[in-house]
Parts: C-alpha cells; structure tokens; sequence
C-alpha cells in the first residue's frame, strides 16, 4: 500500500516540573487544591518583587517563553510578556498579524515552526476548544492555555481566585468576615458562595472559575438566561439558577462575564435591554441583596466591561481600584506558573 | 471449486445455524449440513435432495474442467453470506489521497464486505449519467468487493432541483441519497419520495436540520458543556427523522434512514413500521460501540456525524438492533486524511474510516458479550441490506453468486500498517489489537485477502 502515517500526534511526551507531574498547564481540570495553594503562595512572593524598585530577576536567564495568539488579547498577551521578561526569561511572540498563522497554516505545522525555534514555553490562546492540548501532545515545550475556545481559561481563574483569596484573608484580619473569622489559608474558601453570572454556555472564564473556586471549597452558582446557560453546564457541579436577585442573596462574591453582543444577534437573547434588566448588575441589585442579608458581596469583573450591558457605570467606576489590583495579580500568577514550569531544576 | 469443511454456517435466509461443508465456484454449489445426532451428512438444498457427499454430481459438473477442489478445513470458524454495506464514501472521483474506488473495494473485501454503496458526495457529485457509469466501471476493474453507487436525490447536493433519477437508475444506481447534508425543504423531500417510485428505490435520508446542528462538532449533553465543545442537539436528527417518516406516510414513497443515533429516532422507525410505512434505518458500528463520553479534545477520531450519542442512547440503539427494528448494520466508512485529523477537534472533519475495523468491532464490542446473536449479526449486515436494495448476495442458497466471508472468532490482528488496506488511517482503533476477523472474502467465487 502506499505511504501510511501513524497517528504520532498521540505521542506524549515527558517532563517533569514543580507543579504536581504536569509539564503544562491546561486547564484547572488538572489541578488539586493544593497545586492552585502552592500557586498562590508562589504568586504572593512574586507579587513582592512586582512591588521592589528593582522588578527584573534573573531567574529563567537564557529560557525561552513564546507567545501565540490567534485571537487578539492585548491585555492578557502583555500581562503574560510582562511575567516572563521580570523573570529574566526571552520573550518571542506570534501575534496573528506578524506570523503565518492567518495564512491557513495549520496549527500542527506551526506547532513543527516552533519546536524548531525551541521555546521552553509557549503560551497559546486560539478560538477553538483544546488547541493547547492538542499543542501539548505535539511539542516538547510546556504549554500555558491562555484561553482556547469555549473550554478552559486558566490563568483568568486564578487570577479570580487570587484576588478573592486575598480580599477574603483581609476581612478575617480585620474581622469583618462572616464570623470575623481568622482561618488557615486553605480553608479561606469553604462556604463562600460565588455568583457568576452571563453568558456561561460560551465562557471558558466561567467554566475555569467553577473549577476553581470548588477545588478551594466554594460554592458556585451559575447565572443566566436559559439559552445561555442550559441544564447541561450542571456539569461543573454548580447550582444553576436563572434568577439573579435571588441568587446574590448570601454571596460573598458575584462576576459578571462581559456579553458579546453578537449572541443576540444569533437569538440567544431577545435584546440588550430585557438582558441588563434581568441579569445587569448593578448598585441597586448589589443593595437589595445587602437589606436581606446584611452582606454585600464582592464584585469581580475578568474585563473588558460593556459599561450599562452586564454592570453599570457607577459600579464599573467604583470597580476600578480592584481591577487594578487584579492586573497586578495577573502578572504574579503568571510569573508563578511560568518559573513553577520551566523555572524548577 | 472451494470446498470449506466442517464450518459454521450461518444464514438467516434459509434459517440455517450449523456445522457444514460448502462448496462454490463463482455460485455456491452445495451446502451439506453435518447432522448434529448422527453425523450423516444432508443437503439443505430442498431441490436437489439426492446430494449426500461432497464429490456429488453437482461438483463435477459445476467445476471448469482442470479445476481442482480447493479444500480449506473451516473448524472454529464460521462461513457468512457476504456482508453488504448500504453506506460508505469512497471519496472518488474527488479526493482519491483519502480513498478511491479500487482501495476502497480492496480494504471492503478485507473487512469482509462483498458489496458496497457509495455515497454521491464526491467532488464533483454523481449527480449525472457520466458519473455513474464511471463508479460503476473503476468498481467493476477493482479487486475486492462489488461496488454500487448511490446517486444524489438533488443536483450538486444543493437540496433544490431532482435528478434524472430514471436515467441515473437506468445507468445502475441502486438508491438516492443527499448524504452528507440534509435535505431541508420539505417539498424537495416529498417531490423525491415521490418521484422514486419510478424507480423503486430507495430515498435514504442523512436526517439532519441544518439550524439545529449548526457548527456543532458532539452530541449536545454534560461532556460537550464540560469540553466547551459546540453540542449538536439529538433532536436534529430526530426532528428530519419524522418529518421524513411523515412524507413517506404522504407519498407512499420508500424511506431508508441513515445512521440512526438518537433514541427518539428509534421510536420514531417503530412507530413508522407499526403504521405499515415503507420505511428502514441503519445503525454504525461506532454509535453502538462508542458515546459522547468517551470523546477528549485530541480525539478526533471519535468525531462523527451524527455525532456520538449518550450512554443511555447507545443502549437504547443496540436494543433496537438485536429486536429489528433498526433493520440493519452500515460502516458509514469515512476515510479522511491524516492532516485533516491532525486538528483541534471542532476543525476536523467528521468520519470513521470503518470497513477494517467494523467487524471486529461488533464483535467484540456487541456478539462476544451476548448483546446481539451471530444470526441477527448476518441478518443484520448481510440479509438486510440485499433485500432492502435488491441487491446480489445475503445468502448463500445454492445457485447464488459466492459471495462469502470465512470468518475467524479468534483471528488477532494489531490495527496498523502492516494488513491495512484504505488510504486513509483515521480509526480510533489504530495501533490497537483487536480480534475476530474475515480471514478470507470471496466475491463470486474470486478469493480476496
Ligand atoms: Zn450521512
């Protein structure tokens, strides 16, 4: 017969790391509670050194970190450079526009390109679902899944987590938790009730933050318009409810996903309009829910916001401090998990 | 002259199960069943009831003269009618990297097919007279199992305007199909059902509603939420299924429905029998065998349309299969490349490359653990689909054309590069051992593999 290929792109490879036996990271699937602690407790100490006058470390001298993005993410790219660079790390970056990658090329022969130029990471975001494990499996080099499709966007989630984690320790410091309570880090989660709520069917952010933030011992709630979040996203183990007020009753924190307004035109939602008066949130819903319970939960948003669509303007604005912090946090856990892939012995 | 001894036949057609010799040249000859009480030896065949031994009239005569007997000892193994196969892309004309009329043929004689239909989405689409003649003529040089085409129901698949469907009959096409899309206006559907009764063959229907389906690479359910892979609901499929089934009803036209794969299209074909509605469907190996459970992201091998049912759904297909109301087995043999598979899951095409593999695969996965009879097996991919398509072969009555497969239970073979017949490689089962398996296929009496 003629030429006959096996199926090589099967073929695992090795490598071994600090983080648990995992040469990648693909999603928060493949994280036990206590991979995402010692995550944070290395994102804590980078966050210390993003606060020195002197920011840059030698620590992954003479390692690779390449950047490839199919969809165009200005934000999370840089926050990704920004993390390799401090740790003294060579930054090589693929953005749509410079490479071959909008010229038809396949993903499997721009995975061959780059194992030739041999990265020691490559962080990859791309609009279809398991393009980072499908890179994982083909190339020698660790892998970070900066997003891909509908599936996982884990550094996002634990960002998200780091920043509760952080919020959540301070008021048991200054004990305004729940029971002023002053609990060991690990158990700073359990109990804690999260809201999501958006377009959950196609979020990678909500699917990853679920995952999380229940390995941490959270409970979240999923919410939604019925076509946006339908009885299958059961899955993750959350509870689903398509009532936002009701809901934000108890929480102790609520995200909002930003709406891509084109899932309206696709029917998925009657207008932007009925969308925001149901599921918009806003300073007065945030008040409601604190007269019937004597709690206002913390408000997450992963960014860019539609400012009046899922949050509203006076809440943005009073958002702003904490976004800030989260651009930080971004770069400390990322700068944790590039140096706990490629930075171990 | 092939004489098989002591095998086990087995041929719903003339409700044979038993130990027998056979013997066939290009027809089957004799079938001389060993009684289980006293050993003696008896024709099956009611007409010729004075054959008692293998060396009989009948032998000599049907032997050209210098041939010998070819004597193969058939103990632990069992003689099938040769199975038939109602649904395969061949890819040629078109995409002959993937697959082409002759490897095709060959890789189906190997699987232990004798015939094949071919789906008209080729490029370009046997929508014409020239194009069916050509499958016709490549099927009838290739050595391996017979080859029909299946002419498309609309011009270019574009769901609009009918074929000449006399002419294309005429030219030797046994059934119209649209497959690879759905037809989605009702009217064409109706207009086709009726107008194929000129012919007398039938529609067979790839039941899928266009907007249901809509970019979806598996069944909707918990593991496509959990993957973030778009869902395709199981109603697509079930919502053309009875539609479908309904315009059969109107037009007393003949329905076949391809690859069923949702538990409501199986109620659907029970409740379109128990209304005496002119209708069949097919089930493939893999929605028996696989479920939406067992897809990972890298596994696109496991990506196929009508995508991978539920566990429960699976259950209920395989029920529907050993009770006969789903009437028949079909590979839907797909052959893709490996570049093309070599992608993230939502970007690869759909399609099993099957005819290898499908066998072995049933009978691991359905006959060995008790889920469906040897008899309801050859009834199933052999009996079935003949009657259904008028088609040559699905018994072994003496007379008939011989096409038969020696099957071995026990046969063991690792999936890979060294047996393998298609141009393409894209089965789950690559590099996996796997057993029960044709050992050898004869298609008119011409020995294969
Ligand atoms: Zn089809």
């Amino acid at each position: 017969m003629a030429r006959k290929k096996s199926c090589c792109w099967k073929g695992i490879k090795k490598g071994t790391d600090m983080l648990g036996n995992h040469k990648d990271l693909l999603g928060i699937e493949q994280l036990t509670s206590q991979d995402i602690h010692h995550i944070f407790k290395t994102a804590a100490t980078m966050k210390e050194i993003l606060e020195r006058p002197i920011k840059k470390l030698p620590t992954l001298r003479g390692k690779g970190v390449g950047m490839l993005f199919y969809e165009a993410s200005t934000r999370t790219r840089v926050s990704f450079e920004t993390a390799a660079k401090t740790l003294g790390a060579d930054v090589g970056s693929f953005a749509v526009t410079t490479s071959s990658v909008n010229k038809g090329e396949s993903l499997l022969d721009t995975a061959k390109t780059l194992q030739a130029m041999k990265f020691d990471l490559i962080v990859v975001r791309h609009a279809s679902s398991g393009a980072g494990e499908f890179l994982a499996r083909n190339l020698n080099a660790g892998i970070i899944n900066a997003g891909d499709g509908q599936h996982e966007h884990p550094t996002q989630a634990l960002l998200d987590a780091f920043t509760l984690y952080e919020k959540f320790g301070q008021q048991g410091e200054a004990g305004h938790g729940r029971e002023g309570r002053t609990s060991p880090d690990s158990s700073l989660f359990a109990g804690r009730k999260i809201v999501i709520v958006g377009d959950i069917l196609h979020s990678r952010v909500a699917r990853s933050n679920a995952l999380c933030l229940q390995r941490l011992g959270a409970d979240v709630t999923f919410v939604g318009p019925p076509t946006l979040l339908p009885p299958e996203m059961a899955c993750c183990g959350v509870t689903l409810s398509h009532d936002l007020d009701i809901s934000l009753r108890g929480a102790d924190a609520v995200m909002a996903l930003r709406l891509q307004l084109e899932r309206q035109q696709s029917g998925l939602f009657p207008s932007v309009r009925e969308y925001t008066a149901l599921y918009g949130l806003t300073s007065a819903r945030l008040a409601q829910a604190n007269c019937a319970t004597g709690q206002t939960p913390l408000v997450l948003h992963p960014g860019p916001m539609n400012r009046g669509v899922e949050i509203d303007s006076v809440l943005a604005d009073s958002l702003q401090s904490m976004i800030e912090e989260q651009v930080t946090n971004g770069v400390a856990i990322r700068m944790a998990l590039i140096y706990l892939l490629i930075g171990g012995n | 002259m092939w004489l098989i001894k002591n095998v086990h036949v087995v041929d719903p057609a003339q409700d044979l199960d038993a130990i027998c010799d056979v013997e066939f040249d290009e027809r089957i000859r004799n079938i001389i069943k060993h009684n289980a009480n006293t050993q003696n030896t008896l024709p099956v065949d009611a007409d010729s009831p004075d054959e008692h031994t293998v060396s009989g009239r009948k032998t000599s005569e049907a032997a050209p003269s210098g041939n010998t007997v070819q004597v193969i000892d058939g103990r632990g193994k069992y003689l099938f009618p040769g199975f038939v196969d109602v649904h395969a892309h061949l890819r040629e004309p078109g995409r002959e990297d993937k697959e082409d009329l002759a490897s095709g043929a060959q890789a189906a004689a190997r699987g232990g097919f004798t015939t094949v239909l071919c789906m008209a989405n080729t490029q370009p689409v046997i929508d014409n007279r020239g194009l069916v003649e050509f499958v016709i003529n490549q099927g009838s040089q290739a050595e391996g199992a017979r080859v029909w085409p299946v002419a498309a129901v609309t011009k270019g698949l574009k769901g609009e305007e009918l074929v000449n469907m006399v002419e294309l009959h005429n030219a030797g096409a046994v059934a119209f199909s649209d497959d690879g899309r759905g037809i989605q206006r009702g009217q064409t559907m109706l207009l086709a059902l009726q107008y194929a009764q000129l012919t007398g063959r039938p529609i067979i229907s790839h039941c899928e509603e266009d907007s249901l389906a809509a970019n979806g690479s598996m069944r909707r359910g918990p593991q496509s939420a959990r993957l973030g892979l778009t869902g395709i609901p199981a109603a697509a499929e079930s919502v053309m299924a009875a539609r479908d089934i309904l315009l059969a009803e109107e037009t007393a036209g003949r329905l076949h429905l391809a690859h069923m794969s949702a538990s409501a299209t199986v109620t659907l074909l029970g409740w379109a029998k128990k209304q005496g509605i002119d209708v069949t469907g097919e089930v493939n190996p893999h929605h028996l065998i696989f479920c939406d459970e067992d897809i990972g992201l890298t596994d696109t091998a496991l990506k196929v349309n009508p995508p991978l049912p539920s566990a429960a759904d699976r259950e209920i297909l395989i029920e529907a299969l050993a009770n006969g109301t789903i009437d028949m087995l079909a590979t839907d043999h797909a052959p893709h490349t490996w570049e093309e598979k070599a992608q993230p899951f939502a970007e690869a095409p759909f399609g099993i490359n099957a005819f290898e593999t499908a066998l072995s695969a049933v009978w691991m996965s359905l006959v060995e653990p008790g889920k469906l009879s040897v008899s309801r097996l050859v009834r199933a991919w052999s009996l079935n689909p003949a009657r259904r398509f008028s088609l040559a072969g699905g018994s072994l009555s003496p007379g008939t054309p011989a096409d038969v497969v020696l099957f071995d239970p026990s046969h063991t073979r690792v999936i890979g590069e060294g047996t393998w017949m298609s141009k393409s490689t894209n089965t789950p089962y690559w590099g996996k051992p796997m057993h029960g398996f044709a050992i050898a296929t004869w298609v008119g009496g011409i020995k294969h593999c």
